[in-house]
């Protein structure tokens, strides 16, 4: 009752006609910064701390929010019309989102997109409403050993993500994991893999690698094949309609992928990527027609869109009650709460309850915005595949290579795109999967330095990830979803 | 080559600046004849940047500059990529960075072909300190617990915001060698920030924490989870670290400052610098600073060119001698 009595003070906050004309503003900018692929969520907020600075505290983290949400709610318009991710919590939902567009099924993932979107959202939201200052306690109780359980859990996905060949999967994983560990090391300040290039010297960036091996690779292959525009299907939109069944079919998955991402957004530093690729891989393994994920299954893109959202609302968690950001996004908006006088952490619910209930209440409206919004928009937005194919193939390049150059206004990045276009390439003709090589990407330096960390403390003992209750948990069951297929086979070859 | 010549450069300009400043004051004053870019070596969000959008943002809103500060940010290297681009733009009054202690850190570490010396030191503006943090229901009542106690057991961790060689772990070495501990013994364990070396402390997987004093603020008072034993300024600070010791009055000789400053493109002319100093030292007179400055807990802490450029020298001394004792020197 007492979460309802603060949940109507907070929309008394939300709905005052300024905050809700900033909910929309915020949201409304937020998409279209997600499809935009360079200006991410990060420089956008870091851009409006000026325009917030004179606001009222709750406005202006209402508008902040928006913002946020907006551009992952956004991201997945690019990932699935061109195959281009231009978020990184999205890129998981181009592995389905994309080959539905292909197969002219381009409105039906955009749908599917925004309702998960909108689904995950308020999931979220209700969970952040009545456990967030329990939660708080989840999220300290996450240290290095359980951080390396939990990459080891995420990177079993490499399995399930490995379609044809496991040994070319497991290759392309390994590849992912030498270029997440470029730069220099945190641990001992050694630079690996720089070739002594002061440009290397951070790695490099997720986006790079991401926009290469998918967008520009697809680019290449395209060109490859040759033919023109001939064999373009006009009308290429199709639907947004979801029959009965496909409701049914998805309901499951966003379900459990909104619960999984909150609870990913809520530990500190893991967040919308990590959600998305764990409620992808998730659903691959229950779905009885698993293998049919990569090639335009709607489950595919209904549990990558759910989890990001929900994970972008749990990660505001660490932020309001404990005062810590779980990501570079939430660091800004934890710098711009501090510029305006407002102290986010444990007593931040009893000092300034209007800023906690506030933001919260707004988020149920922005996400009723985002989707009201983003649904007349899809048939627009996906008339982008009508354009004959020369032009959207430029367009894709030229996408790509904003994207890059926006983030970090250097011309080097630019050739690693291109070079990891070309890696793209190589792996598509050779038959190398490539979502394994990004899952290792985002897990294998978390769990690299989550190790090392670890048994930095333990003192080099290694039962510290087995003492620890969640880290032996996590390990159990990393070992048993790599263990029960296996002996499954082994079961079906002895019985055959 | 040009290295060579622009630590040469260096060495004359603090006298060439002096001149300037006299010279400014009769005659021919200099103004920029083109907007500024005001570089922040570093992503959105962190402490060059924080630093970069407010000073632009106070000097825009008070009009003492007819010109406008664009913020621009050249990530990469923990700033070497952004020094290597400005070392190549000697001469250009139009171009300034925010700048902290990696300016001399980064380059000891030897990741960094610039350094400090290679650059127009325009002025210091604010610092910070750092804080050691224990959970609330921490044994340890004062530094002096936490140091005996690592000293019994020098696996006890320590968790730190940066990486190893980098501030928080020059902060505790020099502190625990102050305290009688040798600095290499202490386990310190990097985080990849204060936020989450703050939340691995809230957890209990550390003993204890070293960050920034402003980055703590809002974690200390009532009902906070976590302890704060001691702080690096010469005197007690305010604000909700009032009530926080100096480790001065624990008994243990030793003060470490977070400086924040702006530095030029090197052989900057001595107009350009002597017009910039005024700009910074006027702009922290302004209501629109103070109050930016108290609400993101920094302190005002001017130098000039001049002194701002000796204090950079100490600071190299000072920590190639911390880090020396570290191991963590590079080539």
């Amino acid at each position: 009752m007492e979460a309802l009595n603060n949940l109507m003070y907070g929309f008394g906050i939300a709905l005052e006609p300024m905050n809700i004309a900033y909910v929309f503003f915020g949201v409304f900018a937020g998409t279209i910064i997600g499809m935009l692929p360079g200006l991410g969520p990060i420089s956008a907020l870091a851009l409006m701390i000026p325009i917030t600075f004179a606001m009222e505290p709750s406005s202006g983290l209402i508008l902040m929010a928006g913002v946020y949400y907006g551009a992952i709610f956004g991201g997945s318009t690019s990932s699935i019309l061109l195959n281009a991710p231009g978020v990184a919590g999205t890129v998981a939902t181009s592995f389905d989102g994309y080959p539905m567009a292909k197969q002219g099924m381009a409105g039906k993932a955009l749908a599917i997109a925004a309702y998960a979107s909108f689904i995950g959202g308020t999931i979220s939201i209700v969970f952040l409403m009545l456990v967030a200052p329990l939660l708080s306690k989840v999220a300290v109780s996450f240290g290095p050993a359980e951080y390396f359980a939990l990459m080891v859990l995420g990177l079993t996905a490499v399995v399930s993500l490995s379609d044809k060949s496991l040994v070319k999967g497991l290759i392309a994983a390994v590849v992912g994991v030498m270029i997440s560990i470029m730069g220099i090391d945190l641990q001992t300040g050694t630079e690996r893999f720089t070739f002594g290039s002061a440009h290397l010297l951070d790695g490099i960036d997720f986006l790079v690698v991401a926009l290469g091996i998918f967008a520009l690779a697809e680019v290449f292959v395209m060109l490859l094949r040759g033919g023109g525009g001939k064999e373009q299907p006009r009308n290429a939109i199709g639907s947004l309609r979801l029959t009965r069944g496909e409701v049914k079919e998805i309901a499951g998955p966003i379900g459990r992928s909104s619960v999984l991402g909150f609870f990913t957004g809520v530990l500190p530093g893991a967040g919308a990527t990590i959600g998305s690729f764990l409620g992808y891989s998730m659903e691959k393994r229950l779905a009885k027609d698993g293998d049919t994920f990569g090639k335009g299954n709607i489950k595919g893109v209904a549990a990558p869109e759910s989890a990001n959202n929900a994970a972008c609302t749990g990660s505001f968690v660490p932020l309001l009650t404990l005062g810590v950001p779980g990501s570079g996004t939430t660091a800004v908006l934890l710098g711009a709460l501090l510029v305006m006088g407002v102290t986010p952490g444990p007593m931040m619910l009893e000092q300034r309850p209007d800023v906690f209930w506030g933001v919260i209440a707004s988020m149920y409206i922005g996400n009723i915005f985002l989707l009201v919004l983003n649904l007349p928009l899809i048939p627009l937005i996906a008339r982008i595949l009508d354009l004959p194919r020369p032009l959207l193939l430029s367009l894709i390049l030229i996408f790509c290579m904003i994207g890059v150059y926006g983030m970090s206004f250097s011309v080097f990045d630019l050739l690693l795109l291109l070079g990891f276009g070309l890696l793209g390439l190589g792996m598509r003709l050779f038959g190398f999967p490539a979502a394994p090589l990004i899952l290792a990407l985002i897990l294998g330096n978390i769990m690299e330095e989550s190790m090392r960390r670890a048994l930095q403390i333990s003192g080099g003992d290694w039962m510290i990830f087995v003492e620890k209750p969640i880290s032996l948990v996590l390990l159990v069951i990393a070992l048993l979803s790599l263990a029960l297929p296996l002996a499954r086979k082994a079961l079906q070859r002895a019985l055959a | 080559m040009t290295v060579k010549t622009t630590r040469l450069a260096a060495l004359v300009l603090p006298i060439a600046a002096l001149a300037g400043l006299s010279g400014a004051a009769q005659a021919e004053e200099w103004t920029p004849t083109r907007n500024i870019e005001f570089i922040a070596p570093a992503n959105p969000g962190g402490g060059w940047d924080t630093l970069v959008r407010t000073t632009s943002r106070v000097i825009q809103e008070e009009g003492l500059a007819e010109r406008s500060f664009a913020a621009i940010n050249v990530p990469g290297g923990g700033g070497a990529v952004a020094w290597a681009q400005i070392a190549r733009d000697s001469g250009n009054p139009h171009k300034l960075f925010a700048t902290s202690p990696p300016i001399i850190l980064v380059p000891l570490a030897g990741t960094s072909r610039y350094d400090h010396t290679d650059f127009t030191p325009i002025a210091r503006l604010i610092t910070d300190y750092s804080i050691v943090l224990v959970p609330a229901d921490s044994e340890y009542q004062d530094l002096n617990d936490l140091f005996a106690a690592l000293e019994a057991d020098p696996g006890l961790s320590v968790g730190g915001g940066s990486a190893p060689g980098s501030m928080d772990h020059i902060s505790i070495a020099g502190l625990a060698s102050a305290a009688g501990l040798n600095a290499a013994e202490v386990n310190y364990i990097p985080f990849s920030g204060g936020g989450e070396a703050m939340t691995s402390l809230m957890g209990g997987h550390v003993e204890a924490v070293i960050t920034g004093a402003g980055e703590a603020a809002g974690q200390l008072g009532e009902g906070s989870q976590l302890r704060a034993l001691g702080v690096s300024a010469p005197e007690r600070m305010g604000g909700p670290l009032a009530e926080v010791p100096t480790y001065q009055e624990q008994g243990i000789d030793y003060t470490f400052d977070i400086w924040r400053g702006v530095m030029g493109t090197p052989d900057m002319p001595a107009e350009a610098v002597a017009y910039y100093e005024d700009l910074f030292a006027r702009m922290l007179e302004t209501d629109g600073w103070q109050q930016a400055r108290d609400q993101l807990g920094w302190l005002d802490a001017y130098q000039d060119s001049e002194a701002f450029g000796d204090f950079l020298d100490a600071q190299q001394a000072q920590f190639s001698g911390v880090l020396g004792d570290l191991g963590l020197l590079g080539d």
